[in-house]
């Protein structure tokens, strides 16, 4: 199955994209894509334990199973608000 | 109002756009751009989709908990200079009481949970997007 994977702020800046196409095996879990994102670009694993994630656009547990054409995302800890 | 704007939060049209007959009270929280040093501006990056999706939910659970009657908030993307308005947050309920404390939990709950970045700006700073460390914070907090 295939997924799209998005990226913000500094993990956008790691990869050097904002979305990725990946593929990977049916029934595969949130986190085993995870952990294939981080081997693929390596600079990523510095940042696993304060990653966020979500699927389709609502936050999401590593033991979730993805579905094809899911949208992922990996979420930097959030900032919004006054500065 | 829920919304994710890249020109500037008309304020007014927050405030009115939750008037309502049986309110007593409307707070209104207004996250300003402040002249840290090096600190021209706050250049702000959202994941729009999953922003109205959380901020939406944000305003239905102020509801239930604070047993207000109308909320709106407005977010600012893109770049936003010294002085002004990131995020506006207009609170209308019955008395003040659950309208300043809705407003303050809806303004912790944008931080906490909505996908907004924040990346500062200036002569000497081009730095990424971060979360600010408490310890950085409370000395700006201290300064401020």
């Amino acid at each position: 199955m295939r997924v799209q994977v998005k990226l913000f702020a500094s993990y956008r800046e790691i990869v050097g994209a904002d979305q990725l196409a990946w593929t990977l095996r049916d029934g595969a879990t949130l986190g085993a894509l995870v952990d294939a994102v981080l081997d693929a670009y390596p600079r990523l694993r510095g940042h696993r334990d304060t990653m966020f994630l979500a699927v389709n656009r609502a936050y999401a547990q590593p033991d979730v199973a993805l579905r094809d054409g899911d949208e992922v995302a990996l979420l930097p800890p959030v900032s919004g608000g006054l500065g | 109002m829920i919304r994710i704007q890249r020109g500037r939060i008309d304020v007014k049209a927050v405030v009115d756009s939750v008037r309502r007959d049986d309110a007593g009270a409307i707070a209104v929280f207004l996250g300003t751009v402040r002249a840290d040093p090096d600190v021209e501006a706050l250049d702000y990056e959202v994941y729009t989709p999953m922003a109205i999706r959380t901020l939406t939910d944000l305003v239905d659970r102020a509801k239930a908990k604070f047993g207000v009657l109308g909320m709106s908030i407005v977010h600012r993307v893109g770049r936003v200079s010294v002085g002004g308005d990131s995020v506006a947050i207009a609170c209308a309920a019955v008395h003040r009481a659950e309208a300043f404390a809705a407003c303050a939990w809806a303004m912790e709950e944008v931080k906490r949970i909505v996908p907004i970045w924040k990346r500062e700006s200036g002569p000497r700073t081009r730095r990424t997007p971060r979360r600010r460390s408490g310890a950085r914070r409370k000395a700006r907090e201290a300064r401020a």
